[in-house]
């Protein structure tokens, strides 16, 4: 008889397993993954670089995402219309896109068109020719999209975060200025694919409906084999300054509220505090039964939306809190938002939290591999971090080891309000008073 | 266009005594499994002096129900390792659980839960009013294009005020909905008979079937709710509008027209149409109005855009498209050179290798979208819902790759003729509009 008070009884979690990696790397350097995923017959392919907007030299912010936008745009072998066209052809799409560390060029493709897929991937990633007429058009539409994108309260505030966290180091740069798109120029697009786009530290990720591992191969080897290997552009050093507390206000005019960011300087991935730390982090603010939404969401009712989250990058992390709150509450919330960063780290969790937070963490990270291009994306990230691939394996099981007094330890340091770095996008009008309760307010304009 | 058996999903289907539909498909490739529940209801039934009330209940649906008191719901589903929510649309409105395999039965105790006895109170109520009005501030009054997409748009494009309303409601309505308007609510549009329950991933049928069968069967159905009428006037002239947007910085434009019925001849031709002219790179409006006339940035359309696309459109519905456009060129260029595209379909029809080209791309991107099981329990769900069909998940793509040349022109003219067309231009600035 099922007694239908209790929720019922069920097994534990079961351990996530990576499918078979077949690993292999080409004479120029090129690492290739190999995963068989036969569900339904498509592939996806992930050709990744070391080569993201950190690189960007000072003020030519953007030069990173632009090169890789215009890599398909153009090749001495296809048009960009022929490219796009050839794409939809074979059931998918070539797009490229840089982030922080890494630039990263997409395929997709129905099974049968693997060859096909490979070849437009390597004619993007070796052949762009950066034609000037495109080169014109994506700065033209970078610069409008630039500005929608800086209409959103939510947009700056994530800039300016990451800005205030991460300086003076590149990585404070993850987007462009209106001034530095204006600066792009041919030229440089096309040094800078020159410069960074080399098999040598490249990685080539494939899952689908593989045909055997020695044919993949030798399409691989078709695409890619001929390619010189040249030493990629060494990183900026990894140098950041001790956090301390600061208030930036981004005034706003109009808004009907207050964007509230906070952040600190964390660790990357392979730190031993990263695991301890996401844990903690996910107590905090990582779901619907975490301290943030209770109190600040469902108990207070001041937001709609209060989360914290752990941004890994190759060299460093961050740690961030989230929140939006109306402008009459906007003390009332980061006073109780801060009491909820110092309280983990002083009275540690409840085995209860610590229970849910882990099955949490570990559930979600099974759920997200579901898909075929989500694996890709792992794989491609864990590869381009430098991470051994076991690190898919063991995720689950370093989550459930972090201990906690080491989350106590991680959060006392990572959370600690002292050295939170506190950014607001809102009405001064309304909001520079509250403010100024928590210490000195630097102003700056939206727009 | 035959599609190949590897291509096709496990479909089965049975009801319960109390009128409760449910579709599994069973997959165990991968150690998920999801439950989607959705219930026949949404703002499109909502009344007058109540606007956004659908939406607040769907928040109420996370405040507790007789076993699972206040805050269960979240702590028992990312306890076990999944992720949940809910949303609200036109014409129902839906909640998911995303479990590891071993985990379903958490996720069927709390749907069955919440569906026999919702805790309604003044405390819950008003505390989901300020969360509410504090997601309005966030994804409509703060936004950039959200109030004129969200809101001024759908008073463009319908004449009939259930179909014309806001979605998330205003802040008068909001405050005046009362723990009675939640109860009556909960017993009219949240009875077994009014809803599906679909399960997508790795699971046993007879063991989902045996749960099922304890935690819902007894569940009491209520009499079957009916749709309020939501026939719009033959639309005869265009319209057009303008709203002035005092957060956005780059103009845009909406363009719309009504659509066909649901599942029509029409329907299908009209869907091709739209992967012709807008999908991907290699459609027409990327390539001449981003490419060649360099007046767009960017653009989406769909079949019920902003709030539905093709699989869950219904009638009446607008084929609807928001474009971002260059601030040197007006609105109402953009509107020409996008009628000028249609144009050119409906007077020179469209190549046989660009059909090819829409029937490939709509293949892969079907067979993308039920990788997830999510997506496939939320398809399920919506076929079972709206057209009493699941097994169209494997069948229906048949009728879209079925569609002609030259019935995708005569589309062109039949559904996309000016006087049918609403314009909605959004200027940056503030200032009377």
């Amino acid at each position: 008889m099922i007694d239908r008070r209790q929720p019922p009884p069920t097994p534990e979690l079961p351990r996530y397993r990576l499918p078979p990696v077949v690993e292999t790397k080409l004479a120029n350097g090129l690492e290739a993954l190999l995963v068989e995923d036969r569900r339904c017959p498509l592939v996806s392919a992930r050709l990744g670089f070391p080569a993201g907007s950190k690189h960007d030299p000072a003020g030519l912010y953007g030069l990173a995402e632009s090169t890789a936008a215009l890599l398909t745009e153009g090749t001495t072998r296809r048009t960009a219309r022929e490219m796009a066209e050839e794409a939809a052809a074979i059931g998918g799409s070539v797009r490229a896109g840089a982030g922080a560390d890494t630039l990263v060029v997409a395929g997709d493709a129905l099974a049968e068109n693997l060859g096909r897929l490979l070849d437009l991937m390597a004619d993007a990633a070796r052949n762009a020719v950066f034609p000037e007429e495109e080169v014109q058009l994506r700065k033209q539409n970078r610069r409008q999209e630039l500005l929608a994108q800086r209409a959103r309260a939510e947009y700056l505030a994530d800039e300016k975060l990451t800005e205030v966290v991460l300086a003076p180091h590149p990585y404070a740069h993850q987007s462009p200025t209106l001034e530095s798109i204006d600066r792009l120029e041919r030229g440089l697009l096309a040094g800078f694919g020159r410069g960074h786009l080399t098999p040598a530290g490249a990685v080539l990720i494939l899952t689908g409906a593989l045909p055997p591992p020695a044919q993949v191969l030798e399409t691989i080897e078709e695409a890619f084999g001929g390619w010189e290997p040249r030493q990629p552009p060494a990183p900026p050093a990894a140098r950041f300054p001790e956090p301390s507390r600061s208030i930036t206000l981004i005034d706003r005019p109009g808004s009907v509220q207050a964007d509230i960011r906070l952040g600190r300087l964390a660790v990357n991935r392979a730190s031993p505090d990263y695991f301890p730390l996401l844990v903690g982090a996910t107590i905090l603010g990582g779901g619907a039964s975490s301290r943030l939404f209770a109190n600040i969401r469902e108990q207070r009712g001041y937001a709609y939306d209060a989360h914290s989250a752990v941004h890994p990058l190759k060299d460093t992390g961050s740690l961030e809190v989230v929140t939006q709150v109306r402008n009459e509450v906007v003390d009332a919330a980061l006073e109780a938002v801060l009491a909820e960063m110092s309280l983990i780290g002083r009275d540690g969790v409840s085995e209860e939290e610590l229970s849910t937070a882990r099955n949490f963490l570990s559930g979600v990270f099974v759920i997200r591999l579901e898909t075929q291009e989500a694996l890709a994306n792992q794989l491609s990230v864990v590869k381009l971090m430098g991470l051994p691939l076991e690190y898919v394996e063991q995720y689950t099981a370093r989550v459930w080891a972090a201990a906690p007094e080491e989350i106590r330890a991680a959060a006392a340091r990572y959370m600690n309000p002292a050295q939170a770095a506190i950014v607001v996008v809102g009405d001064g009008a309304k909001i520079l008073k509250p403010l100024e309760k928590f210490g000195p307010v630097t102003v700056e304009r939206a727009g | 266009m035959p599609i190949p058996a590897s291509e096709f999903l496990s479909v089965e289907k049975y009801e319960l005594g109390n009128g409760l539909r449910v579709v599994f498909s069973r997959d165990h490739s991968r150690p998920v499994a999801a439950i989607y529940v959705i219930y026949g209801v949404g703002a499109r039934s909502e009344q007058r002096g109540r606007t956004g009330f659908a939406h607040l209940f769907e928040h109420m649906m996370f405040q507790g129900s007789a076993n699972a008191p206040k805050g269960t719901h979240f702590k028992l589903v990312e306890s076990n390792g999944g992720s949940l929510n809910g949303s609200t649309h036109p014409d129902y409105t839906d909640y998911f659980e995303v479990l590891p395999s071993n985990k379903l039965a958490v996720g069927l105790w709390l749907e069955a839960d919440r569906m026999r006895g919702l805790s309604i109170n003044e405390a819950n109520l008003a505390n989901q009013k300020e969360a509410v009005k504090q997601e309005r501030r966030l994804a409509f009054d703060n936004r950039p294009y959200a109030i004129a997409i969200l809101e001024r748009w759908p008073e463009l494009a319908f004449r009939n005020w259930a179909n014309s309303h806001s979605l998330i409601g205003s802040f008068a309505d909001l405050e005046a909905a009362t723990v009675d308007d939640v109860t009556q609510f909960f017993k009219t549009y949240y009875a077994p008979n009014n809803a599906v329950l679909a399960i997508a991933g790795d699971f046993q049928a007879a063991e989902a079937r045996r749960l099922i069968e304890a935690y819902f069967s007894d569940i009491e159905p209520q009499a079957q709710p009916r749709r309020p009428d939501l026939s719009e006037p033959v639309q005869a002239e265009p319209r057009e509008e303008t709203h002035r947007d005092p957060l956005a910085q780059v103009p845009a434009v909406v363009v719309g027209y009504p659509g066909p019925a649901r599942r029509t001849p029409g329907y299908y031709r009209l869907a091709m149409l739209d992967i012709v002219l807008t999908a991907g790179e290699s459609s027409r409006f990327y390539q001449r109005l981003v490419k060649g006339r360099k007046s767009v940035i960017q653009y989406e359309a769909n079949l019920g855009w902003p709030f539905a696309g093709p699989s869950d459109y219904r009638d009446p519905g607008q084929y609807a498209m928001f474009l971002l456009h260059h601030p040197q060129v007006s609105a109402g260029e953009v509107v020409r050179q996008v009628e000028e595209e249609i144009g050119a379909v409906r007077d020179q029809g469209v190549a046989e290798e660009e059909l090819a080209r829409a029937r490939t791309w709509l293949r892969a991107a079907r067979m993308r979208q039920l990788e997830s099981s999510r997506a496939r329990a939320m398809l399920l769900g919506q076929y079972e819902l709206l057209d009493g069909q699941p097994e169209l998940v494997n069948t229906e793509i048949g009728a879209f790759l079925d569609v002609e040349p030259g019935e995708i022109q005569a589309a062109a003219g039949q559904y996309l003729a000016t006087q049918r067309r609403s314009v909605l231009e959004i200027a940056p600035g503030g200032g009377e509009g």
